[in-house]
């Protein structure tokens, strides 16, 4: 079997898709041209309100063997998934593939439905206990396909996924289909993920509770993609945005590694006068994000913008002047969708501005730092975001890869042990993101700095920070915790995961025992 | 092995281990894990609930409720298998911080060893409570034996000697730390009888380097006593100043002013004995400028470090007790003066028109030696 850049084997072909290795981070050049939705019109006075799911599902033709696509901007909070997957369901409607920006925890009823054959694959990130059962293995027709989010905009573009019914969860929405998530009872924050889906899809589907008056304005989905609007009691609950570690972390072990990633980037010279990051929304994250704020505010320094997930913190940045844009994707707090609405420089941008690799520029290129996470990282510097090291399958990739990509100087903040399972691995169980896009990787025990990247060793070690081997490290945790054993992976291989060009960076096998 | 009734050690925290036994026909093992199949072969020898236990935990845990189940035998008692390289420290080495950290918390354990404090100070007294003393004891042993501080020293402060501090020191010294600290010591006899058990166990365990001492003064009366107690033994390296208990018995506020002649008499008391003195611990952990400006208080007061109750407090205390630029050149000038008057074969020397006598020269060695394990330049001056 062929392996690709990062070493992994990767099959010629899944069930007759043919899969191109990974050939390095900016290798692959783009061909052809954009994929194009069907033309269509109506006419003035023609109404799109529908009284329910159903009747939108019989409208746009749904049947067996289609794509339907969500996004995730109520993240453990969505509803709509379920409500359109159990309408199929009870319409027998079967062999559905899914296409989610992303599962949550609370998609958990859906493993129902995928072993009654109503959904058959599933392309998205899948965040818990989907995941979990989907590592089982002979669950789905296909293996899942895991994408960045500037990689899922670009498999829409280029019509490498074709969407035949985009069902879209918006917090306000007029009769005509114009949408946005920053107003009405359930707000959640940008609902943009669903952009390329407007655009791309067959059929489109605006489901809301909101109803208001011709027009819901800002209009982040706009009427002129939508077929159908559909209102519900309840289009999603606004309290699973907030879930996980949205909150500045207190352990002292994690704000160890925050202060050293917050001081890695200060003696890199990269908190200065225009610059710009993402914080993710992590506890070491967040922490970091909050000490580089106290150097900013000591030193009178003011970045030109902020990429989110945007959680209260940030907001809090740019409401006093440390930071001159916000540009959200995703809220990640109530605060966060407030703000939205109060500050002209909290704005809402689409994957594609953020992310897209066939673009002709993106946001996350502009980025000087970025703090991101990780299960797992190893020797070469690539960072595994999906699976843990028992093989099972439990998290999305989000940004990780395009802001990696992006970053001048990419931070990996990684604790070395977590719960007794050490992090740092000879060889990471799926390779996420490349060594190559990763410049610092910032555990407790010290910073590693990418062989590729002598300049930043450099001020590392003259600013008199801890730079330390990832073997240094790796050695030192192991004493504590001992060798791990590692799981025993078959054959089957139960999902892809994609760079954010569409080449085939690893693949998720199915765990069949330990070693 | 006896047992005689069950009895069980840990918890469900993070990073701990639940541990149960009970007299039986037969032996049982049941297992039930966090980490899984991933290092299953290592806990299969025992009953267990764990959290993502480190092995020494798992030990700790297990040798505690065979303890609690009746089991007193000689292996409770042996010394621990080496599984760690470390040799004593010098009496005057740097301890700009002492860090305490609970010594029954498996979650906080689990991490102790990458924060770099000066002296890291395994607490079997205020933070552990009655019930969970003996669990403490055999957790900090585990630790003590099976975990790599570097550079870092390490203590233990055991109980007071009629409340359990004699049987933590049998349990504790079984791991080979390097100093006791004695809370609220009060009279020189304390210190004395701290200091016997302390070579009779040295002897028994084999420990190869002499256990120092660090008397923690928390009183009033201790604090009148410090002289004697800086002085009782050869092994006392440094005395500490607890406000908190102070604080209370005099009935004064925990104010600079309020504390400052009981910082002094320390102070005074170490430096008559030739030794160290660290200054109390700073409560409000949130507030870094506020412990920052206190430690550079204690600094000019005369101490040599502080406590520290939470890992993030070590940066400011460092940056605090740090040579500021004129005392560098100041005391690079009072060495390289010392050397060319002994060089000469002159007594008494000059700098800056000021006498430099002998404690002045040891006081600007002192400061190059902090300096130089700060990472700032020095030279090659001594």
């Amino acid at each position: 079997m062929p392996r690709n850049a990062v070493g992994r084997e990767i099959p010629e072909e899944v069930g007759g898709k043919p899969l191109t290795p990974f050939q390095g981070a900016f290798a692959t050049v783009p061909q052809g041209r954009k994929a194009a939705p069907p033309l269509k019109t109506i006419r003035p006075g023609e109404d799109k309100v529908l009284p329910s799911l159903e009747e939108a599902i019989r409208r746009v033709g749904l049947s067996d063997g289609m794509t339907i696509s969500f996004h995730h901007s109520f993240r453990d909070g969505d509803l709509l998934v379920l409500r359109v997957v159990e309408a199929c369901a009870r319409m027998g409607i079967k062999d559905l593939r899914l296409f989610p920006t992303a599962l949550f925890p609370c998609h958990e009823p859906l493993i129902r439905y995928i072993e009654e054959g109503v959904v058959t694959r599933i392309e998205g990130s899948m965040n818990g206990p989907v995941g979990a059962f989907v590592s089982r293995g002979g669950k789905l027709r296909e293996p899942a396909v895991l994408r960045s989010h500037g990689g899922r905009w670009r498999a829409i573009e280029c019509g490498e996924v074709h969407i035949d019914v985009a069902f879209i969860a918006a917090p306000t929405a007029d009769t005509y289909g114009n949408a946005n998530g920053m107003w009405g009872p359930n707000a959640c924050g940008p609902i943009s993920f669903s952009v390329p889906d407007s655009w791309y899809a067959d059929h489109v589907v605006v489901v809301t509770d909101n109803l208001v008056p011709y027009p819901a304005i800002p209009a982040e989905i706009e009427q002129g993609y939508v077929d159908y609007v559909v209102t519900v009691d309840r289009v999603g609950d606004p309290g699973g945005i907030a879930t996980g570690t949205l909150r500045i972390t207190r352990s002292p072990t994690q704000l160890r590694i925050a202060r050293l990633a917050a001081d890695a980037v200060i003696a890199a010279g990269l908190v200065r006068d225009g610059m710009g990051f993402q914080a993710g929304a992590g506890g070491i994250s967040l922490a970091a994000t909050d000490f580089i704020a106290k150097e900013m505010a000591r030193r009178g320094v003011k970045a030109a913008f902020a990429i989110g997930g945007v959680t209260m913190y940030l907001a809090e940045m740019l409401k006093e002047g440390l930071v001159g844009a916000i540009l959200d994707g995703q809220a990640f707090d109530a605060r966060a969708v407030e703000f939205l609405r109060e500050h002209p420089r909290h704005v809402i941008i689409t994957p594609g501005f953020y992310a897209d690799y066939n673009s002709r520029g993106c946001a996350t290129y502009m980025l000087d730092f970025a703090f991101l996470g990780g299960t797992e990282v190893d020797l070469e510097f690539n960072v595994n975001v999906n699976t843990h090291s028992d093989g099972q399958l439990l998290h999305g990739i989000g940004g990780h890869q395009d802001v990696a990509s992006g970053a001048k100087v990419t931070v990996i903040t990684i604790p070395t042990i977590r719960g007794r399972i050490p992090t740092i691995r000879e060889s990471v169980t799926t390779v996420t993101t490349p060594g190559e896009v990763v410049d610092l990787i910032v555990t407790e025990r010290g910073i590693a700095v990418n062989p590729r990247r002598p300049d930043l060793r450099e001020d590392l070690r003259r600013a008199g920070l801890p730079v330390r081997t990832l073997e240094e490290m790796r050695a030192e945790a192991e004493r504590l915790v001992g060798k791990a054993k590692r799981p025993v992976f078959g054959d089957e291989i139960v999902a892809l995961i994609q760079w954010r060009d569409g080449t085939v960076i690893d693949v998720v096998r199915k765990v069949v025992g330990w070693e | 092995m006896e047992l005689v009734r069950e009895a069980s050690c840990g918890s469900d925290e993070r990073s701990d281990a639940w541990v149960s036994v009970r007299p039986a026909d037969a032996i049982s093992v049941h297992i039930a894990s966090k980490t899984g199949p991933m290092y299953e072969d290592r806990i299969r020898e025992v009953k267990v609930r764990e959290q993502g236990a480190y092995d020494h935990v798992i030990r700790a845990r297990l040798l505690c409720a065979l303890k609690r189940a009746g089991e007193d035998g000689e292996a409770f008692r042996r010394p621990m298998p080496i599984q760690v390289a470390r040799e004593g420290t010098p009496k005057g080495r740097l301890r700009r911080s002492r860090l305490y950290v609970p010594g029954n918390n498996a979650r906080v354990l689990a991490f102790v060893d990458v924060f770099g404090p000066d002296c890291v100070i395994l607490d079997l007294e205020d933070s552990v409570p009655p019930a969970e003393k003996d669990a403490a004891r055999f957790l900090v042993r585990e630790i003590l034996s099976s975990m790599d501080f570097g550079d870092t020293e390490i203590w233990v402060r055991i109980n007071p000697l009629p409340r359990g501090g004699r049987e933590d020191l049998e349990a504790v010294l079984l791991g080979r730390p390097h100093g006791i600290c004695l809370p609220k010591a009060e009279s020189p006899v304390e210190v004395a009888e701290l200091a016997g058990f302390l070579y009779e166990l040295e002897g028994r365990y084999g420990i190869p380097w002499l256990v120092w001492i660090m008397p923690i003064i928390e009183s009033p009366k201790g604090v009148l006593a410090a002289p004697e107690i800086a002085k009782a033994s050869e092994r006392v390296v440094c005395l500490a100043f607890g406000a908190e208990d102070y604080t209370a018995e005099v009935g004064c506020e925990r104010s600079w002013e309020a504390l400052l002649w009981a910082r002094s008499g320390i102070v005074a008391a170490a430096a008559a004995a030739g030794i160290q003195a660290s200054d109390t611990v700073y409560p409000d952990i949130e507030d870094e400028e506020g412990l920052y400006e206190e430690a550079k208080r204690a600094k000019a007061l005369g101490f040599d470090g502080k406590g520290a109750i939470h890992p993030l407090q070590i940066e400011s205390i460092h940056r605090a007790f740090a040579p500021t630029p004129e005392e560098l050149e100041w005391a690079k000038g009072v060495v390289a003066a010392a050397e060319e008057a002994e060089r000469k074969g002159h007594g008494a020397v000059a700098y800056r028109g000021k006498m430099v006598d002998r404690p002045v020269v040891a006081r600007a060695k002192r400061i190059l030696e902090m300096a130089r394990a700060m990472g700032m330049e020095v030279g090659d001056a001594a």
